[in-house]
């Protein structure tokens, strides 16, 4: 007999058939009847002072039902952390980016508040903007914020062991610099939300968001309302990655607007309002010292890096410590330090996205490690692997491994990408390269400080018997979190998937802290599978004292009770539940003892059958200052093969082929983890390849459109083979862990070492334009004369 | 993101189009595949009373081969013009311009007239219309003129076309035997791009001598309009028709015909290079398909 | 001033008086509630809008509700049958070819136009009859793999 019955396999996805037909409900496709729609005044100046706002011609134009600016939402200050909250929903005195919020309007009709907020009269007394980390830190800079000397957002300062002296023991010590561009999460469904007032004055919000907990604690502090009068409900969302992980501005304008005008409202933004909220990828500037024994042994990383971090904190701070914390995995390393500053400017800002802070350094290092490897003369794999960690290790700042499949997903991408044949032996223009990565499986700790649960399950029994409903407040953004966790529930219950019917997403039915930091699977999948072991133990319970059998000599599995042994006569419960059935056609006639019969006797003795199941990782970490980011129950990790073929007259750089290897733990559901795996991938070639928010000179995006921000197309999409390498997680449930960032780590490193491979030239900034890699190849023929 | 409120117009024939653009005068503009109008509208880049919808006029979507021409209606669709076996087989180059323009779902409704029109200096579908030789086709109320595509095009948006008038297509001579032509566009990814270069070729040799008998070199994106590389077209005329005669007129090209600029999508630096190299490229490739 | 158009939609006829400044996309979303057919950008670049119109698929986006007078649209609510889900449909369920699901509808439009024209189609005919439908989730693969599973 397998171990399991429903995890592990590739169940249809229980929320595809309505996407695939349409019936999928997103924000947009809501109305309420006597809707009203809200649009917003956002800045057009990088950097000014608001002298006046007259809103007077707004709120007399027909159809204008309110005006707000920041004398209605006050000036209570939001964001992620708290201890950096540095935003309102609407500026005060100044504003600090092209789009920072300054009004909204509610009307009648779009048009109408449109036309509205073009009414709106704001003078403004411009200030000079900054906007680069070099401006900003300039001697006399205009400041953004008060008490942010320098402009400076944020420093971490870490050391882990001695990193002079394991530099001083080094054979080969290699310095190298490497920098992205600010990135946007470019995910289909813009933002959007509608919210709603009853009148016991209850708020309900729905937003297309990742994180219904976070929002809803924020809406309630802005608006100083009781949180238990804030219900944050998700529908179907249109992917976030990231960036829909924080309340935003239009979703606590929209609440104001509902407040005033009692009636619901509806807001979206449009694309070039995406762009212009931001909250993505930063841009980052690494500089990393590396050095290695001659025998390949890496002996210490001396690591400095610089954000360019936009207007105000958002993630930021956890992002500036993430980007140190995440680097030294997934080798064996003693001794690592990490300098890191994340400076405010007059742009939009920036916050996290899939792979939170940890992707260029990991870009960085990785080409680094070839280099070493090059040096030495070893097969750049080797070096990994000897180097790699095993289960059972800890980081020098205290990540443990708990499970790590590292080893064999390098030896899985050795064979699948045909390593051994290729490296080394490829035409010029053509090149392999490959690189490794691990990853959270949830943050170890809350955005706020708290001891609260991390996610709360209830699987209820439906009173007739035979369907259990799961109630989960997390979020399912395309991930496949709702499929996974109606997977878990089954087989805890021991029932076929089709009996699981799941609601998620509504902060009323519990806490979750969200779709964030790859937690859903372990945490809320670990609540979901407590919550079904309760109920089936009141189950089984009940059975127990009808049959008069120890309780330990029961299960249910695939939709029925089993027995150890032999099976006690039944007959009379059966009889039982037919009586009570009179007239159904489904009778049981089974030789064995249906879940069916037995939740609805179990109902019949002691009233709706609940089961409740949380949630929270033990302590994890060290105690160092920002020993919190980057702990987690588990990591996932990966390894990447590239294949790719270089231009060499144009620089134009063509993927032919990615090898994959992740191990997520526990596969819940093959074909979804092997989906996150292929669209980290293609995110990663996004950012490797073209991606790149561009400022003009005002500091106004200049590619505020997904013509101009150019995300990976089918056409350039190359295959990627996905191979999942299962280990046994035990901090995850049935030994899952994650999937959905992890795999975006090797990615870009993979590509820029078989960049190298295929063209001998080493690129230390993203993308990788055709005119980027055109003239570091002309850079590389001179220096080495050749024509 | 809302349209503005404009009067929306659907004349049946050529005469009432003018008609109504004579009326409403440059209050109205006209509507091909709307592609790019209704974007520019959207993000209130350009504003209208009055949208005169060519949609409705059967004759300007057709396209139609003569013994020894093909016309060309301006409304014809990018798809319909890549599907028609008359482009296929005489104009391959014009077919993959059109073929690269916008996105599948885009090239079902833009129109190689509204290409023309919007004259930017990257549009996919000009320097095949170049090295091809079209006139364009123009009509008002007065009568009906045509222009040679190379001195249509005025500046970035800019055109020959009069504010009375309508583009109503293109006639293309067709190439001689021995001739071959071909484009290569060179941007960023591989599907909906704006190019930082696109280049066509064309080249006629006689087979006995290798010699070229003439050659015709179109450059995108290096100027502000979509221009001839005539120094490069001089050089290569009575040369023999080969490897180095293409890399030379790529060099002729790349420093003497182009004009670029720095902007946001690449370096006029890059852009002069690209044009040496895909130059040379299309050459290459033009040679090979004459030779067929 | 108000337009008068008859069209079908997934072979129903309609008489609709519309306003010159409004989408085909907003026609279907806001008024027909045919939501199904979703916007991510308004400007033609995300596919997500994409509707069949006589026979070709279009960004609704980009269509005036004005210019389909006479026209014949299809979407993808008018994909389902009484017998069921359209085997496109099962074909991307079945293959995972769906993550978040917003650009699926889109995605399924193009996919029927491609092969309702060409049955058989290679990869490359594939990756460019979807290349107008972008999708931030799935990296493709398993898209491909859904047409693929289609061919006839």
């Amino acid at each position: 007999m397998k171990e399991f019955d429903i995890i592990s396999t590739r169940a249809n996805r229980i929320d595809t058939p309505d996407k695939a037909t349409g019936r999928a409900v997103f924000v947009d496709d809501i109305s309420r009847p006597g809707m009203l729609y809200g649009a917003l005044l956002q800045s057009p100046h990088a950097h000014a002072k608001i002298l006046s706002i007259d809103t007077s011609k707004a709120e007399k134009l027909k159809g204008v039902k309110a005006v707000i600016t920041s004398k209605d939402a006050g000036s209570i200050k939001y964001g992620v952390s708290p201890a950096r909250y540095d935003e309102t929903v609407f500026a005060i005195d100044k504003v600090r980016y092209v789009g920072d919020e300054i009004a909204a309007v509610a009307a009648e009709s779009l048009d109408i508040a449109l036309a509205a907020v073009d009414l709106i009269k704001v003078e403004y007394e411009i200030l000079p903007a900054v906007l680069t980390i070099e401006e900003a830190m300039k001697d006399g800079a205009p400041l953004l914020h008060e008490g942010s000397p320098k402009n400076l957002c944020a420093e971490v300062h870490q050391e882990f062991g001695n990193v002079e002296e394991g530099l001083k023991n080094s054979d080969i010590i290699i310095t190298t610099k490497m920098k992205n561009k600010r990135q946007d999460g470019a995910f289909i469904e813009m933002q959007g939300c509608i919210a709603e007032f009853d009148n016991l004055g209850v708020l309900t919000l729905t937003s297309s968001t990742q994180v219904p907990h976070y929002v809803q604690r924020t809406v309630a502090m802005v608006l100083g309302m009781d949180i238990g009068k804030v219900r944050v409900i998700k529908p179907y969302v249109g992917a976030g990655f990231g960036i829909k992980a924080s309340a935003n501005p239009m979703e606590l304008a929209c609440c104001i607007l509902a407040r005033k005008t009692k009636k619901p409202v509806k807001m979206n933004y449009t694309r070039d309002q995406v762009f212009m909220l931001a909250r993505a990828r930063h841009q980052f500037s690494h500089t990393i010292t590396t050095g290695a024994k001659k025998d390949g042994t890496l002996m210490a990383i001396k690591h400095e890096c610089w954000l360019d971090g936009g207007a105000y904190t958002s993630f930021g701070i956890a992002t500036v410590y993430y980007t140190g914390s995440l680097l030294g995995g997934p080798y064996k390393l003693d001794n690592m330090s990490y300098d890191g500053y994340r400076v405010y400017n007059n742009k939009p800002a920036c916050g996290a996205q899939r792979g939170h802070g940890a992707v260029i350094a990991r870009a960085a290092f990785e080409q680094q490690l070839d280099m070493i490897a090059e040096k030495i003369g070893m097969d750049p794999l080797e070096l990994r692997i000897k180097n790699m960690m095993e289960t059972g290790d800890t980081t020098c700042n205290d990540l443990n491994m708990s499970s790590f499949g590292m080893s064999e997903c390098i030896e899985a991408v050795r064979k699948g990408s045909g390593w051994d044949q290729k490296k080394g032996k490829m035409p010029k223009g053509k090149g392999i390269g490959m690189a490794c990565g691990f990853f959270v499986s949830g943050a170890g700790y809350p955005i706020y400080r708290s001891d609260t649960w991390h996610g709360t399950v209830i699987v209820k029994l439906t009173e007739d018997g035979g369907t259990a409903l799961v109630y989960t407040a997390s979020a399912e953004i395309g991930q496949g979190s709702d499929t996974a966790f109606a997977m878990i529930a089954a087989e805890t219950l021991g029932i076929p998937l089709e009996n699981v019917r799941l609601a998620s997403g509504d902060t009323d039915m519990g806490v979750d802290l969200g779709a964030y930091s790859s937690r859903q699977t372990l945490m809320t999948g670990h609540a979901t599978k407590d919550a079904a072991e309760h109920a089936k133990r009141q189950v089984l319970e009940v059975l127990a004292e009808q049959l008069k059998a120890p309780v330990e000599n029961m299960d249910i599995r695939n939709g029925f009770v089993e027995f150890k042994g032999a099976a006690p006569d039944f007959s009379e419960l059966r009889t039982r539940y037919i009586k009570e059935h009179r007239g159904w056609i489904d009778n049981p006639t089974s030789e064995k003892l249906s879940f069916k019969e037995a939740s609805r006797i179990a109902f019949l003795e002691r009233g709706s059958i609940v089961g409740t199941g949380k949630y929270k990782p033990h302590n994890l970490g060290g105690k160092f200052k920002g020993a919190a980011v980057g702990t987690s129950p588990a990591y996932g990790c990966s390894a990447q093969v590239a294949e790719v073929t270089v231009d060499m007259e144009t620089g134009q750089v063509t993927i032919d082929k990615i090898t994959d290897a992740h191990d997520c733990g526990k596969a819940i559901n093959l074909t979804s983890v092997e989906g996150q795996m292929q669209g980290s991938v293609s995110m990663g070639i996004g950012e490797a390849m073209h991606e790149e928010v561009i400022f003009d000179k005002q500091g106004r995006v200049l590619n505020h459109d997904l013509a101009e921000y150019k995300i990976v197309t089918s056409m350039d999409m190359p295959k990627v083979e996905a191979i999942v390498v299962e280990s046994d997680e035990p901090n995850g449930p049935y030994g899952a862990k994650e999937v959905g960032e992890g795999a975006i780590m090797p990615t870009i490193p993979a590509i820029l070492n078989a960049v190298y491979d295929a063209a001998g030239v080493r690129l230390n900034e993203l993308p990788l334009t055709p005119e980027r890699v055109y003239n570091a190849i002309q850079e590389y023929k001179e220096k080495n004369k050749i024509k | 993101m809302l349209l503005p409120k404009f009067e929306f117009h659907e004349p049946g024939s050529i005469k009432e189009a003018l008609e109504l653009k004579k009326k409403w005068g440059s209050t109205a503009r006209f509507l091909a595949g709307g592609t790019d109008l209704l974007v520019h509208l959207k993000k209130k880049i350009i504003t209208t009373d009055h949208i005169i919808s060519l949609q409705r006029i059967e004759s300007l979507a057709r396209i139609t081969a003569h013994p020894d021409f093909v016309e060309i209606g301006a409304c014809a669709t990018m798809a319909a013009i890549s599907e028609t076996p008359v482009i296929q087989a005489k104009f391959s180059a014009l077919k993959s311009g059109v073929d690269n323009i916008g996105t599948h779902l885009i090239r079902n409704r833009a129109t190689l007239g509204g290409n023309v029109c919007n004259a930017s200096p990257a549009g996919d579908s000009l320097p095949a219309l170049l090295i091809y030789k079209a006139l364009v086709l123009l009509e008002s109320l007065d009568g009906k003129r045509e222009v040679p595509i190379e001195e249509f095009f005025k500046g970035p948006g800019k055109t020959d076309m009069k504010a009375d008038e309508i583009l109503t297509g293109f006639r293309l001579p067709n190439p001689p035997v021995h001739s071959g032509a071909h484009y290569i566009q060179l941007g960023k990814r591989k599907s909906s791009e704006i190019n930082v270069v696109n280049v066509a070729s064309f080249l006629e040799f006689d087979p006995k001598t290798k010699k070229i008998i003439d050659a015709r070199i179109a450059l995108g994106s290096v100027a502000a309009t979509p221009i001839r590389s005539l120094k490069a077209e001089a050089l290569l005329k009575g040369k023999i028709a080969e490897e180095t005669s293409f890399y030379e007129a790529g060099e002729k090209a790349r420093f003497e015909d182009c004009k670029p600029i720095d902007d946001f999508r690449g370096s006029a630096a890059y852009r002069r290079a690209m044009v040496g190299v895909l130059t040379k490229r299309t050459l290459t490739t033009a040679f090979k398909l004459a030779g067929r | 001033m108000k337009k008068i158009i008859h069209l079908t939609i997934n072979e129903l006829d309609h008489e609709i008086a519309v306003e010159p400044n409004k989408t085909l996309a907003d026609l279907l979303r806001y008024d027909l509630k045919l939501t199904g057919t979703k916007k991510g950008c308004d400007t033609g670049d995300c596919g997500a809008c994409t509707v069949i119109m006589n026979g070709d698929p279009v960004n609704s986006c980009l269509v005036l509700a004005v210019q389909t007078n006479g026209s014949r649209i299809e979407t993808v609510e008018g994909l389902s049958t009484d017998e069921g889900i359209h085997p496109i449909q099962k074909a991307f369920v079945e293959k995972g070819a769906i993550q978040c699901g917003y650009c699926t509808p889109g995605m399924i439009m193009s996919t029927k136009s491609l092969l309702d024209k060409n049955p058989n189609p290679s990869e490359q005919e594939i990756r460019e009859g979807i290349s107008g439908n972008l999708c931030r989730c799935t990296g493709y693969t398993k898209i491909f793999e859904a047409i693929e599973s289609l061919r006839s």
